[in-house]
């Protein structure tokens, strides 16, 4: 078969080829398209195209632009005489990927990539019309050969103060048809000189390979230590703020995300900077660990009660692979110089996130024994990543992610570790479970009231400990204080004093100092006696010495009591007020309700939504063997059908005689191959008005772009724009 | 991961498990560079400050064997980012030298052209340099030594010291060795400081700093300025360096605000080098008076601010900081570095005392409960009454009468702060008390007394317990009195209780109102006592009565 235009290129395909096309450019079947037309269309459409060319390494996007610049169909010969013999090797790269097809012509591209690449592909202008004596350049005066060096690697335009009246080197070269006038001012070098100066080459430089990776080489044995020790630490941490936020739940900012102040106190508690605070924050809300509530409170889900459960490497896995394909990038909080982004908020998203992390790691894993240095990183990122859309690779993006990956123990010393690599590959990290340390089931108290757990503790024994004492310092051991008021919230939450000193007794291997014995007792003893309601706001005692003692403090006067028993208060303010005014002038009231019963304290608070964690933008996922062969059978089949269905059609135009009738496909496939082939006739299409009336137009298209052709018509002889959704079909005449 | 007896916190403390049998070895490897904070039964906490590590620097340690020692002790892995800052923090130091040059005076110069021409960008650094003489040095003017010093700490690249010393007007001191010797750590103090030029020499309370003043004075042998707290202790520098040197007692001069002598050996009082006559301070001169040799400053964590201004204009002359302890309640540790010096030697009180040399004392508190009629009036007292109705409540008579029954064979002293009850506990007792209005006569005598046995109980005033021969006992008992300074505190129980010769401790009872803010004192207490070693527990007064102690 004849090939004519890219759909029949695509027709011809096999299957081998077509997965390697989906492979390369998933998004050509997602959604699957119903035949070979709709594929053709959506390939070469300028936003997949994008896409596709955003995947290419620098050396494939130069072999390409080189192909955009050769009039098509060229040959591989025109190709490498341009370029280098070794971009024949990018060919087949670029075949996969459906950026270069072959015909029995030569080699083409699809008509819209040279859009795609950009106006002055490689810093080339446009094309010359007529012939030119490209020999005469040699001959050029030394005035215009000033222009021609100003010029030659392009931008290939120049300002000139007025065309009428240009210098003797410009004149010469206008003259020769060297450069093109544009406008009054602005003249054009044609491509074919600028190839010609440059040495019948498209590029100054060829980049045929990546930039080395280098940076300091780290021992192997000391690279796993550090990583461990970043593993233990970030569990630790992300522990800590869904701890920390269960107890005092920060608020949602209107706009969506963790507010300035609420992110200080969180960096304050993990004894972090902020950013690594907003970074443990945001993967336990990729991860799902926790969430914004309806109330925009920002609570931690039951999905940390479970997470909590599991053993350390299914947690840090669980962490690290919602990280690693989320578009978010949290080192955008707090970047300086740019303004305030808030972590958990909707703003970082970044479309290049995940590629730019994946692209790290990679390069990690390749360079395993050194730990990389940043500078050299990114530019072998930037020949990996050209990407010239999008700005290419971010050097910030890098930095982050060297960071991330450093917190999370993927790498230590800033090389990778072998739990990053095994993680990378797939691995189980079950490495992880036996080389962190044990955790610990027991406490050393001492007498200066302070509780030192010598590792890891055991998730119960933590909690609790964590009631009835503060931590004082956090890392391989953890420090706590027991005081007055660490009791106090202790036996808020309903312990008694006997069950925290039987607790501590049971869980400390020194035995326990009899002045921590007393305090417990002391404040025990004094815990409860004071009962505040919580309806009617009274104050009662047993002891009306203190009732007495409350009633003569002026400090409490704000609270306006009253007394109306020898063992009974009552007072204005609702009861929340009163107690924190009576403890904050150190008395230690509990909370009573109507019915007399003690009210226990605030309870560690979970969401009572399900976890939503933010989606992810940008990527779109490899589609895996089995996708493929499905999306496969099913073009052939809408190929099949609808090719049945356009016959039937074409018989019954036929019959009837009348307008043309096409599908929107093939009218878009008829449509490009005529421009691509530009053929001498016109074309006859039905063109529907905005009351529905199909009418019979000839046009000579000119140009497709934005859901619109635009031709020339016959009728008028001026050019028009056609809406191809108002087309009903076109045929060659 | 080892099994070692250190755990890094990533807060940057450092928590030693005593009871490891690596933890003795391990503390001397950790001293150096470390500072200790807390020395409870179990875990001990040091922590890492850029001064520690400095000084660890300016003690000829390198990062290199910081970060070995920590790794090697370590029961877990130690945070990378921990040891990238150490690392970073001691390459700061050295990197700027003061030398002296024949023909510039003082000169600045460095071996890092960046740090040197980021100082000298600097507003502070500015004004005290003179001309650039070339890449790597500039001039110095030589009056601005210490506030170069000073200014170049707070940028974070401290400055080693190599300009010298003048040697001051000569002065022959020996120490007199009769019937006692330098302890061996007293002598390495003293000679680390002699090699170190100038600094500080940490040891505990009761260590014998005075003694390691004395050496390095004989190292010196030149004319000497001693400043001391105050004039007790200044009377005691005295007293101890009759015993211990061949000085007279013409040679030593007091200048404190009773006596302005100035003779080869002056003790001078903090107290009256801040003092200000029409808005001038008036005694600055005694600096200038001599051609000091060496410059002795006791308890340098108490150092007034002033002093420091002084100490910074003469950093040509040897000065030795005596301490307990670096920490300063005011964070002027970076004055102590820069102005005085490094720290030089230090030894954990743990090994001085199983040396023998001090014993911490054992501190029982006795909680007194109040009668139903002494809590209502307590509750309703007036709030600035309230402290001293709670600490001079009957009920603590009764108790310490017990408690010096018990310890009838034993010297007692009673500490209390209030007149009244002191004069009505003499009364109880039977024993005579002492207060600030008590002639030095009759303190003398009772002292004496005291001293032979003669009398068995004292009580004595806050007032009198300031004085110098307050003599030595083994059981104090303290029924009133708030605390200034927990470091003072410590120190005066520290020179009031000694071990006794048979081994057993000295008891320090304090009796306090249970339920009232006198137990709130207490509780301080007891965790500063406790973060220093001195176990601490609580008995009921009503134990007490029942003999149970």
């Amino acid at each position: 078969m004849e090939i004519r235009s890219y759909a029949d290129y695509l027709r011809a395909l096999d299957d081998a080829a077509f997965i390697s096309i989906f492979t390369h450019r998933p998004d050509l079947v997602t959604p699957v398209p119903p035949d070979i037309a709709s594929l053709a269309v959506r390939a070469s459409s300028a936003p997949s195209l994008a896409r596709a060319v955003d995947g290419l390494n620098k050396w494939q996007l130069q072999v390409l632009e080189a192909c955009a610049v050769l009039n098509e169909p060229f040959s591989e010969k025109e190709l490498t005489s341009c370029t280098d013999k070794s971009a024949i090797f990018t060919l087949p790269g670029l075949i996969e990927r459906g950026l270069l097809y072959q015909d029995k012509d030569g080699l083409r591209i699809p008509t819209t990539l040279r859009e795609v690449l950009g106006n002055e592909i490689a810093g080339l202008g446009p094309a010359s019309m007529g012939a030119l004596k490209l020999k005469k350049l040699d001959e050029a005066p030394a005035s215009s050969k000033k222009v021609l060096d100003a010029m030659l690697w392009g931008p290939p335009r120049g300002t000139i103060g007025d065309i009428k009246k240009p210098g003797a080197g410009v004149q010469w070269l206008l003259d020769e048809n060297f450069l093109i006038p544009f406008n009054q001012t602005t003249v054009v070098l044609p491509r074919e000189v600028a190839i010609y100066l440059r040495g019948n080459k498209v590029h100054r430089e060829l980049e045929t390979f990546a930039p080395p990776v280098t940076g300091e080489s780290r021992n192997p044995k000391s690279v796993q230590l550090a990583a461990i020790a970043n593993i233990t630490t970030f569990l630790r941490w992300t522990e800590e703020v869904l701890n920390f936020w269960a107890q005092e739940p920060p608020t949602a900012l209107r706009s969506g995300g963790l507010g300035v102040r609420d992110l200080k106190e969180l960096s304050l508690h993990l004894g972090v900077d902020e950013s690594c605070a907003a970074f443990v924050a945001e993967v336990s809300y990729l991860a799902g660990l926790l969430t914004i509530d309806p109330d925009d409170k920002i609570l931690p889900t039951h999905q940390f009660d479970i997470w909590l459960l599991q053993n350390p490497a299914v947690r840090w896995q669980q962490l690290l692979s919602a990280w690693l394909i989320s578009s978010r990038m949290s080192g955008l909080v707090g970047k300086e110089g740019s303004k305030n982004v808030a972590p958990l908020g909707p703003e970082l998203d970044r479309s290049l996130a995940a590629s730019t992390r994946k692209l790290v790691l990679n390069l990690l894993c390749e360079n395993s024994e050194i730990a990389p240095d940043s500078q050299s990183l990114y530019m072998t990122a930037q020949w990996l990543m050209p990407n010239k859309r999008s700005g290419g690779v971010q050097e910030d993006y890098i930095l982050w992610t060297l960071r991330e990956a450093e917190w999370f123990g993927i790498t230590g010393q800033g090389a990778i570790s072998a739990y990053g690599i095994d993680f990378l590959n797939g691995g189980d990290s079950a490495a992880i479970i036996s080389d962190l340390p044990q955790s610990v089931d027991h406490i050393l108290i001492q007498s200066d009231n302070t509780a030192i757990a010598p590792g890891p503790l055991e998730h119960e024994v933590a909690q609790e400990l964590a009631l009835i004492a503060d931590i004082e310092s956090r890392g391989g051991a953890t420090v706590y204080r027991f005081s007055e008021s660490s009791i106090r919230r202790g036996l808020d939450h309903g312990r008694t004093g006997e069950e925290i000193t039987k607790f501590l007794k049971k869980t400390s291997k020194t035995p326990m100092p009899q002045p921590l014995e007393y305090l417990i007792a002391d404040v025990a003893k004094k815990h409860g006696k004071l009962r505040v309601g919580n309806t009617v706001s009274f104050i009662r005692c047993e002891d009306s010495v203190l009732i007495t003692q409350i009633l003569g403090d002026k400090r409490l006067d704000v609270l306006g009591f009253r007394k109306i028993a020898p063992e009974v208060l009552i007072c204005g303010h609702d009861a929340a007020e009163a107690m924190s005014v009576l403890r904050s002038f150190g008395y230690l009231p509990a909370g009573e309700d109507s019915r007399g019963l003690l009210l226990s304290g605030p309870r560690i608070q979970r969401a009572q939504t399900k976890a939503r964690p933010p989606r992810i933008i940008g990527e779109i996922d490899k589609p895996d063997e089995i996708q493929i062969q499905n999306a496969l059978r099913a073009l052939r089949t809408g190929e099949k059908s609808s090719r049945k269905q356009s016959t039937m059609r074409n018989i019954a135009t036929e019959a009837l005689g009348s307008l043309p009738r096409t599908t929107a496909n093939e009218t878009l496939e008829l449509l490009s191959g005529y421009l691509q082939n530009q053929p001498a006739t016109s074309l006859s299409i039905g063109y529907a008005d905005n009351n529905g009336l199909v009418s019979h137009r000839i046009v000579d298209p000119l140009k497709l772009s934005a859901g619109s052709l635009i031709a020339r018509d016959h009728a008028t002889g001026e050019v028009q724009t056609f809406r191809i959704a108002r087309i009903t079909g076109v045929a060659a005449l | 991961m080892t099994d070692g007896p250190l755990i890094v916190q990533s807060d940057k403390t450092i928590l030693l498990d005593v009871d490891h049998p690596l933890s003795t070895e391990c503390r001397r490897a950790i001293a150096p560079f470390a500072e200790l904070e807390r020395s409870p039964e179990h875990i001990h906490t040091y922590r890492l400050t850029n001064l520690g590590l400095w000084n660890a620097r300016a003690a000829g340690h390198d990062a290199e064997l910081v970060i070995d020692t920590l790794i090697k002790y370590s029961r877990y892995a130690v945070p990378h980012s921990l040891l990238v800052d150490i690392a970073e923090t001691m390459s700061r130091y050295g990197r700027l030298r003061l030398e002296a040059d024949p023909v510039h005076g003082l000169i600045l110069v460095t071996t890092d052209t960046g740090v040197l021409e980021e100082v000298i960008r600097a507003k502070k650094i500015a004004p005290l340099l003179g001309v650039r003489i070339d890449k790597e040095t500039i001039a110095v003017h030589p009056s601005q030594r210490g506030q170069i010093k000073q200014s170049l700490l707070r940028l974070g690249w401290p400055a080693e010291d190599f300009a010298g010393y003048v040697d001051g007007q000569a002065h022959d001191i020996a120490l007199k060795e009769d019937g006692w010797k330098i302890r061996q750590y007293q002598e390495h103090a003293a000679e680390g400081f002699w090699h170190g030029g100038s600094g500080v020499v940490v040891l505990p309370c009761g260590a014998g700093k005075t003694i390691v003043g004395a050496a390095a004075m004989a190292h010196a042998k030149a004319t000497t300025l001693i400043l001391v707290t105050n004039t007790i202790a200044a009377r005691q520098w005295r007293e101890e360096l009759l015993k211990r040197t061949t000085l007279t007692d013409e040679e030593i001069g007091e200048y404190s605000g009773s006596k302005k002598e100035i003779r080869p050996v002056t003790i001078a009082t903090y107290q009256v080098m801040t003092k200000k006559k029409n808005g001038v301070y008036a005694h600055l001169d005694l600096f200038d008076t001599h051609d000091w040799g060496l410059i002795i400053y006791d308890e340098v964590h108490l150092l007034p601010a002033p002093i420091f201004r002084f100490t910074a204009d003469i950093q040509s002359r040897r000065r030795l900081g005596l301490t307990a302890t670096l920490v300063r309640e005011d964070g002027m540790e970076g004055e102590v570095f820069s102005l005085i010096g490094p720290k030089r030697f230090d030894v954990p009180w743990k090994e001085i005392e199983a040396q023998g040399y001090i014993a911490p004392a054992e501190c029982v508190e006795v909680r007194v409960n109040l009668t139903e009629a002494e809590r209502l009036s307590y509750a309703t007292a007036e709030p600035e009454n309230r402290y001293r109705y709670c600490a001079t409540t009957r009920t603590k008579r009764n108790v310490v009468e017990e408690i010096v029954a018990h310890h009838a064979n034993e010297q007692i002293l009673v500490i209390g702060q209030y007149l009244d009850q002191l004069d009505e506990l003499s009364e109880t007792l039977g024993v005579p008390v002492i207060k600030g209005d008590t002639p030095q006569k009759e303190r003398e005598r009772l002292f004496a007394a005291f001293r032979t046995g003669e009398i068995k109980c004292l009580v004595v005033s806050k007032v009198a317990n300031f004085s110098v021969d307050l003599p030595e006992a083994t059981i104090a008992v303290q029924v009133s009195g708030a605390f200034g300074s927990r470091q003072e505190e410590a120190q005066r129980l520290g020179r009031i209780l000694r071990p006794k010769s048979d081994g057993r401790g000295a008891i320090f009872y304090s009796v306090v109102s249970r339920d009232t803010i006198d137990q709130d004192f207490a509780q301080n207490r007891q965790r500063f006592l406790a973060e220093q070693g001195y176990s601490y527990r609580i008995i009921d007064a009503d134990d007490i009565f029942q003999g149970k102690f």
